[in-house]
């Protein structure tokens, strides 16, 4: 089934519910055949009382015949919101290859709005921004909202500009319940804009993940000759030289990534890197282990 | 075509089209997008300096192709030195005319063609001609510089004309027999009078390269001579002022107007002087009288006085024989008195005394000696004494001069004396309505010589004949014919004489010939011919001819010599030479003293040829048309050729092979930057 999580596949595949069918069915059975982890509400584990427990969830069963104090624990016992800010600016429509960045992040936006809705009943929401909030779908578990939210992805074609206060915002103004906010963009700004924008969400106690999509041809450009560059935002070119694309470049890319990793990290923040020849697993794993984190 | 030709400069002009493709068009890059260029910098000189450093390989390609297709087409050649140096023949000519002898211009050749080939490489062969009079071949092709060398310093300056159609024949001749490359130097001073009328004979074989070395300083020199002499061959009396007189025309040329003394000289004793103007560029009439000189050969020169650019020319030599008048032995029948009647008052008509005509009736001639007398005239007697005949025949083979006429008596009987043949027929036009009239005339002959010829056939169309002899010419030469084919005047040379043949009468019963004007002429420059005056004096050219006798072989047991005394009293002929030579070769100028095999001796003045005295160099045009364009420049011509084989090895093939393989090399690096243009896009 992994061979249907690559994004050369699933480019292949018009629906983007089918994509995201495909996507979450192929890796949820690669992960029950995992030792690691269940995802039911059932029993979990026991864990010693300590002081400050709730009361509530110490074992009285166990209690009586052991006359110890151990908790239980379930897994997946409540429902989580999952809010997921797709950035829309023009930047994201770039592509060296199938999908461009834009159709990688919806696919990866969809996957995770199917697993959350169709697997772990949880809300979901979307928020597509450029420099403002284009659209915007209220996380909810009523019937529908997979299809809304689908629909929502499928008109956020980019344009524009990116800015990431405006839209966080709108945001902060939104949210009123904590939750998983995956904020899936290309991140051409300056790290330290980048997390003090989006640490606020973190201050409001939401667990906030940086879903970082580059273009191979971004993180390891080729070029052959002397060449003019447009850039797709703001129209400005300049003329560069292979030489530099093969040595400056690189590495000014590779400190931007560092910084902004270590500064996520720094703010409490999950970041993921995600080139878009990479499979969709990836995104996931990391959705779920931020949701189990966050039980 | 040279590089300087206008196709050749359009060519090179469209070198200018890579140039603008390359440097002056502005260079399109298609942009490419990005997502942003947070990341990136501008590399504007880096990239410039890139993109030349590229493409200006592919623009060196290119302006290289155009280069060498413009080279092809200007076919461009290099010089190089001949390795194959057997193959060219290195033929020097000297120039050693008459005219070679202004300044220093015989030396100056001579030493310029010592250089030449004291540079030529040891293995090369090399040949030498000498010009001047004649073309003589001194050596054959030879690579020994020792003899050619030796060769080359024993040759001497003459008095002969300078003919390049000579050359052009020789040279002709000599590719013939050895056909190959030929480089041909020509030390000369470039005479115009040189070239002869028809280029044509001028011309060179295709292999032979003619490079000429022009050794004359100056274009035109000033110089006078004595161009034409007008003077008696021999004076009976010296007071008489119609006949003793000597005219001489001074010519210039390239001279200014001036007076020259001319002077008039006798065995080396100036007898008379004269003074006279000739015109810039002109021509003077000089005339001296009476000419006061001794019996026998006198040695005369009229000279002008004064130095100018070549002063061997300016005396012009002749001899003047003062004789008595010579006796001519008329034998005719005794009942013809008609003829001697007309042939002696045209002799004293023409001759002005110079001969004296003795008739004598044939049954009287037992006795005489003809070699008491200039010649023998047999007038219509075909039956002669034996004696006589046989005198006659001795005489003839002797040296003798026997001028024959046959008139109605010579019908009558089958013999002809000393002829050696029989009458083969007699033509008798009386009988018929219309009269014979002469219808040939070899005008070149001795005795019917005429310059200018009027239309009357020279005077002999008037004539008519009623009766002519056929006779057997073989053996004889024919100088004039009858209408109908009957040859009328014949010679044949019998022993060292000559026999004159005339098929008619010279009363006026078989003819009217004596009728005629042409009659008196044709006496008189017959009895000269055939006394030998004309050709035991006077004057002559340089390279013409005597001869010394009739036959080159002789049966008899008692050899007939001859004897030549040149002007510097040498005897050029060989004892062997002196009894078997046929002619001599008049090849210096000046007194020649010949002994004839007939007993006879001459004093002969021998002059330059004239047109020597024009020291005018042919144009650069002519050299130029000659050499077929490959003349070298006179910068060049003065420089010893070093070396002197060079050969012209064209780059033509090389360059469009350099070029096709540029358009391949050209097409492959276009090919790969259009394709990296593409996948940049």
């Amino acid at each position: 089934m992994q061979r249907f999580l690559d994004p050369t596949v699933l480019a292949n595949i018009s629906s983007l519910d089918l994509i995201a069918k495909t996507v979450v069915d192929g890796f949820v059975s690669g992960l029950h055949r995992s030792p690691d982890f269940g995802f039911s509400q059932e029993f979990a584990e026991y864990r010693a009382y300590v002081q400050g427990d709730d009361l509530r969830h110490v074992d009285w069963n166990l209690f009586a015949r052991t006359e110890r104090c151990y908790l239980k624990r379930y897994k997946g016992e409540t429902n989580s919101q999952l809010v997921v800010m797709l950035d829309a600016s023009n930047s994201m429509q770039y592509g060296s290859r199938k999908p461009v960045k834009a159709d990688y992040a919806r696919y990866l936006a969809a996957s995770l709005f199917y697993l959350a809705i169709r697997n772990q009943h949880d809300a979901a929401g979307v928020i597509v921004f450029d420099d403002e909030v284009r659209e915007y779908v209220q996380p909810s578990m009523r019937q529908g909202q997979l299809t809304r939210l689908l629909a929502a992805l499928e008109q956020a074609e980019p344009r524009s500009r990116t800015d990431f206060f405006k839209p966080l915002t709108h945001l902060q103004a939104l949210l009123h319940r904590r939750g998983i906010v995956i904020v899936i963009s290309d991140f051409y700004e300056d790290p330290e804009t980048i997390v003090q924008a989006l640490e606020v969400l973190r201050f409001r106690g939401n667990d906030v993940v940086l879903f970082h999509v580059l273009d191979p041809q971004e993180l390891r450009p080729e070029l052959k000759g002397p060449a003019i560059l447009v850039d797709l935002e703001s129209q400005q070119n300049i003329e560069v030289v292979p030489e530099y694309v093969a040595a400056r470049y690189r590495e000014k890319l590779q400190a931007h990534i560092e910084q902004l990793r270590t500064r996520a990290q720094a703010a409490g923040l999950g970041y993921q890197l995600l080139p878009t020849d990479q499979p969709l697993d990836a995104v996931l794993r990391e959705y779920l282990s931020v949701r189990q984190a966050e039980r | 075509m040279g590089f300087l030709a206008p196709w050749s400069l359009v060519g090179l002009a469209t070198l200018g089209i890579p140039i603008f493709v390359h440097l002056l068009r502005k260079h399109v890059v298609t942009p490419r997008p990005v997502s942003s260029l947070m990341f990136f910098e501008r590399g504007i000189q880096s990239s410039t300096r890139h993109r030349r450093l590229r493409y200006l390989l592919l623009f060196a390609l290119r302006f290289l192709l155009l280069l060498l297709i413009v080279l092809a087409f200007a076919d461009p050649f290099i010089r190089r030195f001949a390795s194959d140096t057997h193959s060219h023949l290195l033929l020097i000519v000297v120039d050693r005319s008459f005219s070679m002898r202004a300044g220093t211009r015989f030396s100056d050749a001579k030493q310029q063609a010592l250089s030449l080939l004291a540079s030529k490489p040891r293995s090369q062969r090399a040949q030498i001609l000498m010009l001047g009079g004649r073309v003589e071949v001194l050596t054959q092709p030879t690579p020994d510089s020792n003899l050619l060398r030796s060769t080359l310093e024993g040759i001497q300056v003459g008095d002969g004309q300078g003919n390049f159609g000579a050359l052009g024949r020789t040279v002709r001749t000599l590719n013939e027999a050895a056909p190959g490359p030929v480089d041909l130097h020509l030390f000369s001073d470039m005479q115009r009078t040189g070239m002869p009328g028809n280029f044509a004979d001028a011309v060179l074989p295709p292999h032979v390269d003619l490079i000429l070395h022009d050794v004359a300083k100056v274009s035109a020199s000033p110089n006078w001579t004595v161009e034409s002499i007008n003077a008696p061959v021999e004076l009976l009396d010296p007071k008489d002022t119609t006949k003793s007189h000597v005219q001489a025309v001074i010519a210039g040329s390239s001279t200014p107007e001036a007076t020259k003394k001319i002077s008039f000289v006798v065995d080396g004793k100036t007898l008379l002087s004269r003074e006279v103007k000739v015109p810039a560029n002109g021509r003077a009439t000089v005339e001296f009288a009476p000419l006061d000189i001794k019996y026998g050969f006198n040695r005369c020169e009229v000279r002008i006085e004064g130095d100018d650019a070549l002063p061997a020319d300016n005396g012009s030599v002749f001899v003047v024989r003062r004789s008595d008048p010579q006796r001519i032995l008329f034998v005719h029948r005794a009942a013809d008195e008609r003829s001697a009647l007309y042939f002696g008052t045209a002799l004293n008509a023409a001759s002005h005394g110079a001969f004296i005509l003795q008739p004598v009736a044939v049954e009287q001639v037992t006795d005489l000696d003809p070699n008491k007398f200039a010649f023998t005239v047999l007038s219509d007697v075909t039956s002669l004494p034996s004696i006589f005949e046989h005198t006659l025949e001795q005489y003839l083979s002797k040296g003798g001069s026997v001028f024959m006429a046959l008139g109605l008596d010579a019908g009558r009987r089958a013999h002809l004396p000393l002829w050696g043949g029989d009458l083969q027929k007699i033509r008798n036009f009386a009988s018929s309505e219309e009269s014979a009239v002469v219808g040939q005339v070899d005008f070149t002959y001795p005795g019917l010589e005429q310059a200018q010829p009027g239309r009357d056939n020279g005077g002999w169309a008037g004539a008519k004949f009623f009766y002519a002899m056929m006779v057997d010419p073989s053996h004889a030469r024919v100088a004039a014919r009858l209408s109908d084919g009957t040859p009328l005047l014949l010679e044949k040379p019998i022993g060292e004489g000559h026999l004159l043949l005339f098929a008619s009468g010279l009363e006026n019963l078989t003819n009217d010939l004596p009728l005629h004007p042409v009659f008196v002429n044709f006496v008189d420059k017959t009895s000269r011919y055939l006394s030998g005056s004309e050709q035991l004096s006077g004057v002559r050219m340089v390279d013409s001819f005597v001869q010394l006798r009739n036959t080159a072989e002789t049966n008899k047991s008692v050899t007939a010599t001859s004897e030549v005394i040149d002007p510097d009293g040498r005897r050029p002929l060989s004892l062997a030479d002196s009894q078997k030579v046929q002619t001599f070769r008049l090849s210096r100028a000046g007194f020649y003293q010949i002994h004839f095999a007939n007993g006879r001796s001459a004093v002969i003045g021998v002059n330059p040829d004239r047109r020597e005295s024009n020291l005018e160099p042919m144009s650069q045009e002519i050299r130029a048309l000659w050499a077929r364009g490959k003349a070298r420049t006179p910068e060049a011509e003065k420089t010893p050729v070093a070396g002197t084989k060079f050969q012209y090895v064209s780059l033509w093939w090389y360059a469009m092979l350099l070029a096709f393989v540029v358009a391949v090399m050209e097409t492959v690096f276009s090919t790969r930057y259009l394709g990296t243009q593409r996948e940049e896009l």
